[in-house]
């Protein structure tokens, strides 16, 4: 940084502009290596258009020992040849890159085919059964909120002479909300949060305000929990005393090592009222579980 | 799992390979070049170029000192592993679809294309190990199997015996020295067979088809010992060392692809339990039809090469070595 602050005095940022003249610094680089071994590399650059860069890369480096064939290691020291021919040793990022994770899960029984999503329309026309279905724009046959002349014909009033009952839905016995201002949510199409149902306020809400579906789940907060216990484990330790929505445990962001706490949700509360009372004092992996209700942010002594 | 995505090819792959010990990863592609890469962190060794047209198939022997390529140029290229230089070319009249060595790596086989000016025909060469670039350009066998051509051969489990794939869905044995055809199974698939690789012991194989179902034979008496029905066509199959596993790859046909509905499923690599013929899992990743798959031969990782022109190699998760999806009870290896 030194290098940096050095040039940036003697002209001003405006000059540098002007005179677009090509600031030759060799990237500054700043290593420092914490208490769980993390490397941090921290590197000033220019970019192609002359703007500095921060680039910070987290390496946490793990030496892998292996014990291979003779053969092999005489050939970890070949020479490289062909269109690789004096390229430096390790892997070139123009060839070779890390593609993002990707999980493989094996589980008996098949890999159940997605099935083909339903028609919206079709499966609401099931639901009517055999009645009609009449647009009262155009009196076609779709819903009202799908017609195309939607928004250039007014609606024909009511009781249009000809039609019987020219009413989306033709009156099921359940009263369906008119289509034309519940939007459906059902079936895979996105919609977004303001216009699904139950959405009080079209304003928007915050996530960290309480009514969201998550907090509303009665959840566990179980503590003085090994490092090596895993989200399935817990699953497994919670899911007999009934449905565990949600297993959440709390891993150092850095090295993903688990601090001993964890949340589990439950979709039933006396489930987990349940789990409470037979897990809390359980001996699990040579320490002594303690599960106590989750408080959420706000109830909690002394704010955040 | 984090694949590592391997960028080596401007084309579609059409076959990918493990050496013995499996360190290096081979590829091949309709690309004029083979890539070579160190398979543990996808380090490109070197390319071995020289083919002028789509190099079809690829084969190294137990020693990694040889590889053998098959191209469209109508030519059989013997390459030094090491050093990436061609030590020798042997011409036909037509496409060379596959090549194998045998497992001591003194025989070759080599299957040639069907056209009008040459009928296909399948040839055992001799390798001369010690000076690669004295080989005999006449083979020391050459047959024309009768009835469906021929796509795939492979040795079975000695030198006197052939096991091929052929593009009517036929697999067949033939005998190296005299080119009869010892056995056959005419309907072993409906439609052509596209892969075929033996178990480590070679005493079964798989084959994967067309016809949307591999199928794993017994390689002496070619009985079908179990079936795998997908729903896609299928381009690869391969056996998983270790666990109980065969790995599906394929999808639509390249030049179906625009015009059927781009599901991904279909692209994916399919886990099958080899024993009780059900599917157990899927590794996404490719977008297109997966064309050759390879597993390592100490079973702890796998590379498939797509018609996208991206190999991947997977290193698996200490999960799959641990999972028992089908209780603890495990077939003997």
């Amino acid at each position: 940084m030194a290098t940096a602050t050095a040039t940036l005095a003697k002209t001003s940022w405006a000059d540098d502009i002007d005179e677009h003249e090509p600031i030759v610094r060799k990237p500054t680089i700043e290593e420092s290596v914490d208490d769980n071994g993390i490397r941090t590399v921290v590197e000033f650059t220019t970019n192609e258009e002359g703007k500095k860069v921060k680039i910070t890369r987290k390496i946490r480096r793990v030496l892998h020992t292996t014990v291979v064939d003779h053969a092999v290691a005489e050939r970890k020291h070949w020479a490289k040849f062909g269109a690789e021919k004096g390229s430096k040793p390790g892997p070139d990022r123009a060839t070779t890159t890390v593609s993002e994770p990707i999980e493989l899960k094996l589980a008996a029984g098949g890999v159940k085919q997605a099935e083909p999503e339903p028609d919206d329309a079709q499966a609401m026309k099931q639901k009517l059964g055999g009645k009609k279905v009449l647009c009262r724009i155009c009196q076609g046959d779709h819903f009202t909120a799908k017609c195309p002349y939607k928004d250039t014909l007014e609606p024909l009033g009511l009781g249009a002479p000809g039609a019987e009952t020219p009413m989306d839905g033709v009156a099921t016995p359940q009263n369906e909300p008119a289509p034309s201002t519940a939007a459906p949510s059902a079936g895979g199409k996105y919609v977004p949060p303001s216009m699904r149902a139950g959405a009080a306020n079209r304003a928007g809400e915050s996530m960290y305000k309480p009514g969201g579906n998550r907090d509303d789940m009665p959840t566990l907060r179980v503590t003085n929990l090994s490092e090596d216990a895993e989200e399935d484990d817990l699953r497994d330790l919670f899911s007999r005393f009934g449905r565990v929505a949600r297993v959440f445990i709390g891993r150092d962001r850095e090295t993903g090592v688990g601090k001993g706490y964890a949340f589990v949700s439950f979709e039933d509360r006396d489930q987990a009222q349940r789990a409470l009372e037979r897990v809390h004092g359980m001996g699990y992996a040579n320490l002594i579980l303690s599960v106590q209700w989750s408080v959420p942010r706000e109830q909690r002594p002394g704010g955040a | 799992m984090r694949p590592i995505l391997l960028q080596g090819h401007e084309r579609s792959l059409t076959q990918v390979k493990y050496n013995a010990e499996g360190d290096l990863l081979f590829s091949a592609s309709k690309d004029d070049t083979v890539n070579a890469w160190y398979s543990y962190n996808g380090e490109r060794l070197g390319t071995y170029a020289g083919h002028n047209g789509t190099i079809w198939t690829l084969d190294v022997d137990y020693q990694t000192k040889f590889l053998v390529t098959g191209s469209a140029d109508n030519t059989m290229k013997l390459w030094d592993v090491q050093t990436g230089q061609c030590l020798f070319t042997w011409e036909f009249l037509t496409a060379v679809k596959r090549v194998a060595f045998s497992e001591d790596g003194e025989l070759l086989v080599c299957v040639t294309e069907q056209r009008a000016i040459a009928q296909g025909a399948i040839r055992i060469f001799r390798v001369n190990r010690e000076d690669g670039k004295d080989q005999d350009e006449e083979p020391i066998t050459l047959f024309h199997p009768l009835g469906s051509k021929a796509t795939l051969a492979a040795f079975g489990w000695d030198n006197k015996h052939i096991i091929t794939g052929h593009e009517s869905g036929k697999i067949a044995i033939f005998d190296t020295k005299t080119g009869e055809e010892l056995r056959a199974h005419e309907k072993a698939h409906h439609d052509s067979v596209t892969d075929l690789q033996l178990s480590a012991d070679r005493s079964y194989f798989i084959t994967s088809s067309k016809d949307k179902s591999a199928k794993l034979h017994d390689s002496r008496t070619l009985a079908v010992l179990k079936t795998y029905t997908t729903e896609t066509p299928l381009n690869s199959a391969a056996i998983a060392p270790i666990r109980p596993y065969v790995l599906l790859g394929g999808g639509q046909d390249a030049m179906n692809v625009t015009t059927t509905s781009a599901r991904q499923g279909k692209f994916e690599t399919r886990f099958w339990h080899k024993i009780f013929e059900e599917e157990v899992g899927r590794v996404r990743g490719h977008f297109g039809p997966i064309n050759t798959i390879a597993v390592a031969p100490d079973g702890r990782s796998y590379a498939s090469g797509g018609e996208d022109g991206f190999v991947r190699v997977h290193f698996f998760d200490e999960t799959y070595f641990r999972s028992r999806p089908y209780g603890e009870l495990e077939p003997e290896d």
